[in-house]
């Protein structure tokens, strides 16, 4: 998995520190990469924020105060390799809980094939299930037993959804799945334990910010729309860098849509609306001109483009984050809309986040779910590896994200087998006849130097002019690549 | 490295079936640690590898769990998960498609359990016997679960245990009531009756008929009853059986005398000498569950011998199966077994309490007949008695009308049958026979499980 670029350019990140680095080339843009801040500050400094003093902030302190043990050590480089742990463990220990993931994972794939294959027997199906739940719990024993207990889970949801009936931990028709069971609390301590635990958040904003930066570098007013805001906290991060900016108008002024879903009464990491008041306040604080909008989606989720306000001069921006760990799964029908409508405002600049999944192959529901099995077990692994002692923390992050994300994969394969699995966005961008956008140097960079912080396990590749990867060991995680639309000269 | 190819076993054809080696899952070891391992996983859908395996055992360690039946109730038809998985895997050793086979077992393996619902018990006995078909251990496994059984078999434990099947079920007390009234019929108004009694029931049949006769007749005939034992297991404990019986007999007043037969290699060789049959007795020969022990090819022989002790009666009783017809058809006798035993099983299920000791018992004495059935071979080294190849009730009938005619049951007869099958639980009844077929049915939810038949030279 060597990168071209490595080759051509022995970059040294064994030395790196917060303040500018010069190897690179001198482009304005790679001043700019090298003058992030805060690389290690997972979240924005919401103590910066007026005097309205947020749930948010309190809530994460108070978590981390009453002595629940979950430690939220920075990762250094040096602490970074989980392997030494492993070899104090005897072999035989080991080997056993080798075998028993083995067994594990047997027994998931006959539940797979037992439900779907050939031969689907749900009574089958069911029995293996009940035996794998007596195997594993979804809060001890190792990253595989744990893993395994979602899948499990997952796999019920299924079993009895498509038996008419509804089960707790099935999605239902909508493009939503449900973590009203989740206390805000958990979800806020679980997206901050993401961030600090691992790179799949900032890789996804940091390459998209960078690709946005450097595409509106000349121009005053720039106009972002965006699929999925959530936290919004990938503009926080813009704004940082576009009030620091050397060149360029100065004080461009930001302007963002957001897209928002009716009928979400759900208490996720907070409403669009409080999304915006804290951009709002934000960019306040630090002198970022800027503006926020809210794009109300209809039930059916149809992206109408001729219903977002367009401004003479502003460069546009699609952003379109999709998988990133703490996401909800979108139909691919909304995100289809999306993209589509997309086109017909003709953006400047178009980021698209999205998993990576192996390759589809002809392995029907089973080789899919296998697939899927390996992504989050490689997600699992990088976890650990970085926190190996946090399996307190670990477990919460699992729970109020990775399990639902299992079981929104796991329906989603579900309800498509059989039928022409739908192709990565990214491909879907490219046959529409959007256009790709070189990931820059710097871009590239900025990507192995974030890496760089957590362990050296992940990895991240380019696997086209516009398409970075993220990834864990062999395993191929986050996929983050730039087009533009068809008509434009960019 | 991707996984891309752990797709569910493809069938493969022409591979040996497992040989007598034990094996195993075999994980490579690797250095770094991952929750997946992929690895072994991948090596597990290949093909296995037969030359390098290691041992693993039928039931493997998790026999704590007591798994209730999800669906609390007993269980209802056959055709569910376990049932499936047994008749694929016995096709899948058939075809000899070594890795199916693998891959099957190690499901059953899994998901069995002697503990849990039927579904779980019956994975788990005929797991046994695939196992042990497919590793070609049949008949050493026979040898192990039968010097299990007869260390811990005692008087006081066979006892218990019969009485309190004969409680709950009329599995067995069918045939005695039926067997009794054509033998009091048949030989009513003799002076000296012997019985010569083929059966390993622990005489549990034998008190009504002595009490019949008490009371019955003014005149108490004299009663000789010649026990042979075929089975190992009963032969210890005839002495005690010996002594209740006398005692018994004195009790009712009844002349007695008992003798023991044991050890006869082929039951087709014994005479009357052997048996004792005097000229001025009245001769029945009841035959209980025993002629399904002899070898296939000696049944005919053993009805010979009946012929030649000049019987006023034969009654014959076995389990209403047929395992000899297609004992060279390894799936068809599979899937007929499997039909038999879990008929068996659900009526152990419904007719005991659920934690019963008894019941666990009974279950265990299957899986010796199973595994006789379906994994040793014919001829292989087989000590006489010790076939458990049923057949049914037509069957029976087509040998036995070599040398005799049937006899139908008195009215008397079917109503005593009637009232006691009144004493237990709903789902038995009683089901007289068609046109061309003798004897009589005990039925449970309508299938025929036990066939009772009087014969007359």
């Amino acid at each position: 998995m060597a990168m071209a670029i490595d080759n051509a350019f022995e970059v040294d990140f064994s030395s790196y520190s917060t303040t500018t680095t010069t190897t690179t080339t001198t482009t304005t843009d790679d001043d700019l990469a090298c003058t992030w801040n805060d690389w290690g500050s997972p979240v924005v400094d919401w103590d910066s924020l007026s005097s309205e003093r947020d749930e948010f902030q309190d809530l994460i302190e108070s978590m981390m105060d009453d002595g629940t043990g979950i430690e939220l050590a920075r990762v250094d480089h040096e602490t970074s390799n989980s392997v030494s742990i492993d070899t104090m463990v005897a072999d035989e220990e080991s080997n056993r809980e080798d075998f028993k993931g083995l067994r594990l994972v047997h027994l998931l794939m006959a539940a797979a094939e037992a439900l779907t294959g050939a031969n689907k027997s749900r009574e089958l199906a069911r029995v293996i299930l009940v035996r794998l739940k007596e195997l594993v719990s979804p809060n001890d024993g190792t990253n595989m037993e744990r893993l395994a207990a979602y899948f499990t889970e997952a796999l019920q949801g299924l079993l009895e959804g498509s038996g008419g009936g509804h089960g707790k931990h099935f999605i239902t028709n909508g493009p939503h799945y449900h973590r009203d069971e989740h206390h805000q609390t958990d979800v806020l301590a679980a997206f901050q334990l993401l961030q600090d635990m691992s790179p799949y958040v900032k890789f996804g904003h940091f390459t998209a910010n960078q690709a946005i930066l450097e595409a509106v570098a000349h121009d005053r007013r720039i106009h972002i729309v965006d699929y999925d805001i959530m936290e919004g906290i990938q503009w926080a991060s813009l704004m940082q860098a576009l009030v620091s900016r050397k060149d360029g108008p100065p004080a461009p002024h930001l302007r963002i849509t957001a897209l928002s879903r009716s009928g979400s009464g759900r208490r996720s990491i907070g409403t669009i609306q409080e999304t915006g008041r804290r951009l709002v306040a934000f960019a306040a604080s630090i002198g970022q001109p800027f503006s926020f909008h809210q794009y109300r989606l209809d039930s059916d989720e149809t992206f109408r483009p001729s219903a977002v306000k367009l401004v003479r001069g502003e460069a546009l921006v699609i952003n379109c984050m999709l998988h990133l760990p703490h996401f909800s799964y979108r139909a691919p029908d909304s995100v289809a809309s999306f993209l589509t409508g997309a086109k017909t405002l003709d953006p400047r600049l178009v980021t698209l986040v999205e998993e990576e999944v192996g390759p589809i192959g002809d392995g029907g529901f089973v080789g899919r779910f296998m697939d899927s099995l390996h992504h989050y077990s490689a997600v699992y692994d990088s976890l650990e590896a970085g926190f190996p002692m946090q399996g307190r923390a670990r477990a919460l992050v699992e729970r109020v994200f990775l399990g639902p994300r299992i079981a929104g994969s796991l329906t989603r394969i579900y309800r498509t087998r059989g039928e022409e699995e739908s192709c990565p966005w990214s491909e879907w961008l490219a046959a529409v006849g959007f256009k790709p956008v070189n990931i820059s140097f710097a871009n590239h960079c900025q990507a192995k130097l974030l890496l760089g912080l957590f362990n050296d396990g992940y990895s991240v590749e380019e696997l086209a002019n516009n398409r970075l990867v993220l990834g864990w060991k062999s395993r191929r995680l986050l996929s983050a690549s730039i087009w533009t639309s068809p008509d434009s000269d960019f | 490295m991707k996984l891309s190819s752990a797709k569910v076993p493809k069938e493969s054809k022409g591979a040996s079936p497992i040989d007598g080696h034990n094996y195993s899952l075999h994980s490579k070891r690797r250095s770094g640690r991952t929750t997946l391992p992929v690895q072994a996983a991948e090596q597990w859908s290949v093909a296995v590898d037969m030359h390098n395996t290691n041992s693993i055992q039928p039931q493997n360690s998790h026999t704590s769990t007591s798994r209730s039946s999800d669906s609390g109730e007993p269980c209802a038809t056959g055709n569910k998960w376990a049932s499936r998985l047994l008749r694929e895997c016995a096709r899948a050793i058939s075809d000899k498609d070594s890795t199916k086979i693998h891959h099957l077992l190690w499901m059953l393996n899994e998901l069995a359990s002697p503990y849990g619902d039927c579904d779980q018990k019956l994975a788990s006995y005929f797991l046994q016997a695939l196992f042990c078909k497919a590793t070609e251990s049949g008949q050493r496994c026979y040898r192990t679960l039968t010097s299990v059984a007869e260390k811990s078999h005692s008087f006081d434990s066979a006892r218990k245990l019969i009485l309190k099947f004969q409680e709950v079920s009329p599995w067995t007390t069918f045939g005695h009531v039926a067997a009794n009234g054509a033998i009091l019929e048949a030989l009513d108004g003799e002076a000296k009756l012997h019985i010569i009694d083929i059966s390993n029931t622990l005489c549990t049949q034998w008190p009504t008929l002595l009490e019949a006769l008490a009371t019955r007749n003014d005149e108490t005939p004299h009663l000789k009853l010649t026990v042979v034992v075929t089975a190992n297991i009963v032969r210890s404990v005839m002495k005690e059986i010996r002594q209740r019986m006398e005692k018994f007999a004195r009790l009712m007043g009844v002349p007695f005398e008992f003798n023991v037969i044991s050890g006869p290699n082929h039951l087709g060789e014994l005479t009357k000498e052997a048996l004792g049959v005097l000229e001025d007795e009245a001769v029945a020969v009841n035959c209980i569950g025993a002629l399904r022990r002899v070898a296939v090819e000696e049944r005919g022989a053993v009805i010979q011998m009946f012929q030649s002790l000049g019987p006023k009666v034969v009654t014959v009783v076995e389990e209403e199966a047929d395992f000899s017809s297609t004992r060279y058809d390894f799936v068809t006798c599979f899937e007929e077994c499997l039909r038999f035993y879990t008929l068996y099983f659900e009526m152990l299920e419904e007719s005991f309490a659920p934690t019963s000791n008894e019941k666990l018992m009974l279950e265990r004495e299957c899986s010796r007949s199973i595994v006789r059935v379906l994994a040793c071979d014919e001829g292989e080294d087989s000590t006489a008695g010790e076939c458990e190849r049923r057949e049914k009730g037509s069957q029976w009938s087509d040998r036995l009308k070599e040398a005799f005619s049937p006899v139908g049951f008195s009215d008397d007869v079917v109503d005593d049958v009637k009232a006691l099958l009144k004493r237990y639980r709903a789902g038995w009844a009683l089901a007289q026979p068609h046109q061309d077929e003798t004897g009589l049915y005990l039925t449970w939810k309508d299938e025929a499980v036990v066939w009772a038949s009087a014969w007359k030279p």
